[in-house]
């Protein structure tokens, strides 16, 4: 019934699709949402969309516009007449209502300065059982709400009860939504675990209540770890979930349980390049001791997708310690492209880092890295970070990090530089010192052929 | 650069638009984006969800935008409106009414109007076939028509299509004979084209692709409160003004001099300005060629660039990084950068699109958190493509696909680069379609930070992210509409945590709304008035707030080249039970407190208004008249007689000409005297015995007969349980905010008692809906919604007959006492509810 329904509406549909846009040359296959709107103010014929249609739809702007207005009362009022929408003769509107009527409804409710978490219970349930098909669904978002506002029991019943739910054959959208609520539900368990756990850091290790409480906490991380499993094998995005799950693998010494589903987060094909996957593989394999090179593999993936990444300037500091040449090249690599960056144009550590390791590639006599590097931002840097206005800004801002800019400044462009010449001619007391060491090493080991001047 | 710790879960599914197997999540609704996950730690989920701002709220201080400048001394036309393009009428039997482009009447029009042009070689080549005055002999040939009788017979014919003109055999051989000839050669010729045309200028209505971005741009002046407005205006939008304004205490504005411009040789399509290192730099796009300007504070703006684009340019864009850099796209598929230092640069080019194949030539860049890195964009998705890299690479951020749950025929109509400088702010771009908005980090490529229904009538061709009110709070991200629709967006979410809604989306009021702020004028005026006021927008800009004041001026530039400002205040969280409006309806006392009524036009602007209308009047011309054409036949035939009625249709055509009324002393002929018809009265006319009841005061009596009547003639059907139960959850939310109206003042006390009947019953006919019977026991406030509701609702058809009440509703309007009777309205599209009827 359900499917025949649906291939309905899926026809009708396309076929909305194709009349809509029958007239266009330039945009086939685009669709207007207002095209039927202007249509219809010209137009005169068709069938007649019969009074029902027009006070339900009129309703229904009613609503949406009271909502944009933050007008929940007046919204809950129109809410009350657009439920006979329930009621059309039109198939596919009637399929369509429930989820509209949630949607906005639960809005309403949500916003409402008088509605409470009873009300929106009342009417979640109730809106559970009209249009089946919406139940799971409906159940999740509830579950969020309950967990919103902290009523973490509530909310973990209501999905157990979402996770019995079946209706007709299995689809495949419907399995993922019941691993979608038994995740959650593994989630609210891992909640209560993490208490436990803090409960029991405050216990004595020998008193009796220990083991009872040690073996309740097996049995949930048992529970916790099926609920979670199956979600992880679907490609998305489940940062809350792994990271809690492997919290509790962690806790109970399965190492490698943890690792195989870090691994499998970060890098299967089928899902998003999430940074936060690598992220959380580099902590897990940093608490583990693992060795550099492996930390540095996990990285060097992290540093391709997100070189702005704070991480960075740690990796850096790995490749700097690292015995293999080719990682110290990378680690100057690393820190350019960290500066790269609109965002990071004022850390400091990396200024640091940078002019640090400027320093010390050059006394290894590795110029050639260092042009390497130079050769692409050339045209660029030196308009965006060692201009005349943020020589004069920066040194007003923060002095120290002006020193180090220029420092760079002078290694990349020489001391003809505009930067580097304002901030050596700034006198101040503090730094008098460094400016004069900074001078004499600029001179020694700039980049620049003395005498061009930038 | 953080990097949110932990992202919203989501499903990540490849696919096309539209073809998604799983489940649908972007129907969570806006409410979910504001939940947070509690974090790692139960104990302090609390702590860690973010407040919700669910009273954010930036309210306007006038009901509507005001006129910022005066009209501009050029005429202005408002386009093609679908009247002119499609078919009216159409098939009764389909399921909707569908458009058809309306090139025959736009053709009949053309033969009309330009006949001459039209027809005046193929005259010339049929003279023989014509019998002019100066040929007596009469041909009894079947190819010659008298030209004299055909003109009296033609004398009378209705131009386009009168179905009940009468055609003489002599018109009839005339069609025959001359119908191939002029419908095909004519048609042929022009047919084609026209419909091409029809279809672009269609197309148009639309989607008005060219003023993508907006030609509206707010350049920041000395003070925090000073600034320069840069927009085009005059008829062709060929002038690019530049308008000092400063922002007073009060958050209004001031138009401090007469503004200078700068004359282009083409129209302005977008403006776009950036600050980059002390340095404001001005972009232009117009159909053909890219500007770039560099404005100083004091003097006139320097040119740097001119630049041709030979397909056309759909879009420019200022480097936020590097002073002077520019990005423009063009319509062959290529993307350039110019730079002071190396000029132009070719940096992509395809001339296809990037996900799926799609027509559209449309192309669109904008820069990225990495100066050396565009966006690239079409139709179809957004590629980040590195300028030093191999060309024609790139990573996609962006698909209209699966991946963010795209539905079918969505398409990109504007991306934007939101990132801020400044070391907390992700770097996030705004992607615009005709259904939703989609947020994109650019570390997390393809998925969604943050997906959102706009539901806007029009094309979302306009966005600005505005720095927050005070640090910390949420950013201002506004969201316009082409035909004027304006939403306000709170995005909160730096460093670590994820971009989120702070509170639910609001809409600001769009130039129409001050429609009713302008003094009423002729009828004639009137419709040019609305028509200026319902011009598309063009451009939108916003005075930032700052954080002494926390106030919001938004600019808006209309096709017509008018300015419209309006002012927002950020709405203090304490006063914030009801909207104030509410409020104002419920209990007139409250209109005297001090706070300003948003939902009344204070008389400053009101005075604003009527000085613009005044001085747009005297601006605009008297129209040309329009006069039939003439064709120079009287030569041929002598003197054809002169129809009577000559002189009176010469006296219609002056009297329209001048916009008054044709009375019937200005004919001469003495008016008559006639009664108005009388009303045919039938047995069963409902509503003359309705009438004539609530004329002696005796409606509720009549009413309650009447209703007995239907209720009893119809069958109880008896409704699904669901729906009473459904209408409880929010009738019980109506019914709890019942009790502290008791409370409020004494104007609402009362409304139990006598609230039906202010006046005596039947006094005055235009007590409005006081006088329907089912207003009866409905609270005040509540009788306004439903009373805006049934301004919206059809006007019924004339048909009383018993069908009036569903029975259920009936029984409960008797069995409930007043309070109680808020269920009855759910049925409120029953024709017993005439809206007009009092009147």
């Amino acid at each position: 019934m359900s499917d025949f329904d649906e291939e309905l509406t899926k026809l009708a549909s396309a076929e909305d699709g194709k009349r809509g846009n029958s007239v266009f040359s330039n945009h086939p296959g685009m669709h207007f949402p207002w095209l039927q709107d202007r249509i219809e103010t010209v137009v005169t014929g068709g069938k007649k969309k019969r009074d029902f249609a027009q006070t339900t739809s009129a309703c229904l702007s009613f609503i949406q516009e009271a909502l944009l207005k933050h007008q929940w009362q007046q919204a809950a009022e129109y809410m009350h007449s657009y439920l006979q929408t329930l009621e059309d003769s039109d198939t596919y509107k009637r399929q369509t209502a429930p989820e509209i009527i949630w949607k906005l409804g639960s809005e309403i409710l949500f916003y409402h300065p008088k509605s409470n978490v009873e009300t929106f219970n009342n009417f979640a349930d109730r809106m559970k059982n009209i249009g089946v098909l919406n139940y799971l669904k409906i159940s999740l978002q509830h579950a969020l709400y309950l967990i919103h506002h902290g009523m973490l029991e509530d909310a973990s019943r209501n999905l157990s009860e979402a996770e019995t739910w079946r209706y007709g054959e299995k689809s495949s959208s419907q399995e993922v939504l019941i691993n979608l609520v038994q995740a959650y539900k593994g989630l609210l368990q891992y909640y209560t675990w993490s208490k436990k756990k803090t409960e029991l850091s405050e216990i004595d290790k020998d008193d009796y209540a220990y083991t009872v409480k040690t073996r309740n906490m097996l049995s949930q991380s048992c529970r916790t770890s099926a609920n979670i499993c199956a979600l992880l094998k679907t490609p998305g995005v489940w940062d809350p979930f792994v990271k809690s799950y492997v919290e509790m693998l962690e806790f109970y010494g399965d190492q490698d349980g943890a690792r195989e589903i870090l691994t499998n987060y970060a890098y299967d094909e089928k899902f998003p390049s999430n940074p936060n996957a690598h992220i959380y593989l580099y902590e897990f394999l940093k608490r583990e001791k693992a060795p550099r090179s492996k930390l540095i593999s996990v990285l060097k993936i992290l540093h391709e997708i997100v070189p702005s990444h704070p991480l960075m300037l740690e990796f850096h500091t790995l490749l700097r310690k690292s015995d293999i040449e080719e990682h110290r090249k990378l680690g100057l690599g690393v820190l350019f492209e960290v500066l790269d960056f609109a965002g990071c144009t004022k850390n400091i550590t990396a200024w640091k880092y940078l002019a640090k390791y400027l320093k010390q590639t050059l006394m290894e006599s590795h110029p050639a890295w260092v042009e390497e590097e130079w050769k692409s931002r050339r045209s660029w840097w030196p308009v965006f970070h060692f201009s005349f206005f943020w020589a004069k800004s920066d040194w007003k801002a923060d002095a120290d990090l002006a020193c180090e800019k220029a420092f760079v400044a002078g290694i990349l462009l020489g001391k003809g530089c505009r930067y580097f010449r304002y901030i050596v001619k700034q006198d101040g007391e503090t730094l008098k010192k460094k400016i004069k060491r900074m001078k004499k090493f600029v001179k020694k080991y700039s980049i620049v052929n003395p005498g061009v001047c930038t | 650069m953080d990097f949110p710790s932990s992202l919203r879960p989501s499903l990540f599914m490849a696919g096309p638009l539209g073809m998604t197997d799983g489940p649908d999540l972007s129907f969570m609704c806006s409410w979910r984006d504001a939940l947070t996950m509690p974090g790692s730690q139960p104990q302090n989920c609390k702590d860690r969800t973010l407040p919700l701002a669910k009273t954010l709220l930036w309210e306007p201080t006038t009901p509507g935008p005001l006129p910022l400048l005066p009209p501009g001394p050029d005429p202005w036309e408002p386009g093609m409106t679908p009247r002119d393009l499609l078919f009216r009428g159409g098939h009764r039997y389909q399921f909707r009414p569908q458009g058809g482009l309306d090139v025959t009447e736009q053709l009949s029009r053309f033969l009309w109007d330009h006949g001459d042009i039209a027809f005046a070689p193929l005259g010339r080549l049929m003279l023989e076939n014509f019998r002019l005055e100066g040929n007596k002999g009469y041909s009894k040939k079947m190819t010659i028509v008298s030209v004299k009788r055909l003109l009296q017979d033609l004398g009378g014919h209705q131009p386009w299509g009168c179905p009940w003109a009468f055609l003489s055999h002599r018109l009839r051989r005339f069609s025959i004979l001359g119908g191939p000839v002029l419908s095909r050669s004519v048609s042929l010729l022009m047919g084609r084209l026209l419909h091409e045309e029809l279809a672009t200028r269609w197309e148009q209505l639309l989607l008005d692709e060219a003023f993508t971005g907006g030609a509206l741009a707010w350049l920041p002046g000395r003070t925090a409160r000073a600034g320069q407005l840069v927009y085009p205006s005059g008829g062709a939008l060929d002038k690019l003004y530049f308008q000092e304004v400063s922002v007073n205490s009060g958050g209004n504005p001031r138009v401090l001099e007469d503004p200078g411009h700068i004359q282009l040789r083409g129209p302005v399509r977008q403006v776009v300005t950036s600050t980059v290192q002390g340095e404001t730099l001005l972009a232009v796009r117009s159909d053909y060629h890219c500007a770039i300007w560099k404005t100083d504070k004091q003097g006139p703006p320097a040119p740097l660039q001119v630049l041709q684009v030979e397909k056309g340019a759909t879009g420019v864009s200022l480097s936020p990084h590097l002073p002077g850099e520019m990005a423009i796209c063009s319509r062959s598929g290529a993307v350039c950068l110019w730079t002071p230092q190396d000029g132009l640069q070719l940096v992509y080019k395809d001339s296809e699109t990037l996900a799926f194949r799609d027509p559209s030539p449309w192309r669109w860049a904008d820069f990225t958190a990495h100066p050396r890195v565009l966006t690239v964009g079409d139709r179809t998705g957004l590629k980040m493509v590195d300028i030093q890299g191999p060309p024609g690479c790139g990573l996609l951020l962006f698909r209209a696909g699966a991946e963010a749950a795209c539905q079918k025929g969505e398409r990109v109509l504007l991306a934007q680069y939101l990132g801020q400088t400044g070391p907390t702010c992700t770097p996030l771009h705004l992607i615009c379609t005709q259904f939703s908005i989609y947020l994109m980090d650019e570390r997390l490529p393809l998925v969604p930070m943050l997906k959102w229904d706009h539901n806007l009538p029009s094309a979302p061709l306009l966005a600005r992210l505005l720095p927050p009110a005070s640090p910390g709070s949420p950013w201002p991200l506004l969201l316009g509409g082409q035909g004027g629709q304006l939403q306000l967006l709170h995005i909160a979410g730096e460093g670590t945590s994820m971009p989120q809604l702070a509170g639910p989306p609001q809409s600001l009021p769009s130039i129409i709304d001050s429609f009713p702020a302008f003094p009423s004028l002729e009828p004639k005026r009137q419709q040019q008035l609305q028509e200026r006021l319902e011009a598309p927008v063009i451009g939108l800009a916003a005075a930032p707030p700052c954080a002494s004041v926390p106030t919001l001026l938004l600019f808006q530039l209309s096709a017509a080249g008018d300015v419209f400002y309006q002012h927002l205040r950020l709405q203090p969280a304490s006063s914030l039970g009801e909207p104030p409006d509410h409020q104002a309806s419920e209990c007139p006392a409250s209109r005297a407190a001090p706070s300003v009524d948003q939902s009344s036009w204070t008389p400053q602007a009101s005075a604003r208004c009527r000085r613009w209308v005044e001085a747009l009047m005297e601006l605009s011309p008297t129209s040309p008249v329009w006069a039939a054409p003439t064709f120079s036949h009287r030569r041929f035939l002598g003197h054809v007689e002169h129809q009577k009625s000559q002189t009176m249709s010469q006296k219609l055509r002056a009297a329209m000409a001048k916009g008054k009324l044709l009375r019937p002393e200005d004919l001469g002929t003495p008016p008559r005297a006639e009664l108005p018809p009388a009303p045919q009265c039938s047995q069963q006319d409902e509503l003359t015995e309705r009438l004539a009841e609530a004329w002696e005061g005796g409606a509720a009596a009549w009413w309650k007969r009447h209703q007995g009547q239907t209720s009893g003639s119809q069958t109880q059907i008896k409704r699904p349980k669901r729906r009473t139960q459904l209408s409880s959850t929010f009738s019980s939310l109506t019914s709890c905010l019942d009790f502290p109206d008791t409370s409020s003042p004494p104007c609402s006390q009362n409304l139990a008692t006598s609230e039906a009947w202010p006046q005596a019953p039947g006094t005055l006919p235009s007590q409005e809906l006081t006088q329907e019977p089912w207003a009866h026991g409905v609270r005040r406030e509540r009788r306004q919604t439903l009373r805006d509701y049934m301004a919206k609702l059809p006007l019924q058809k004339d048909t009383p007959g018993p069908v009036a009440t569903p029975p259920s509703q009936a029984s409960s309007l008797r069995a409930t006492p007043l309070r109680r009777q808020t269920a009855v309205l759910s049925g409120s599209h029953t024709p017993r509810k005439k809206p007009r009827m009092g009147f």
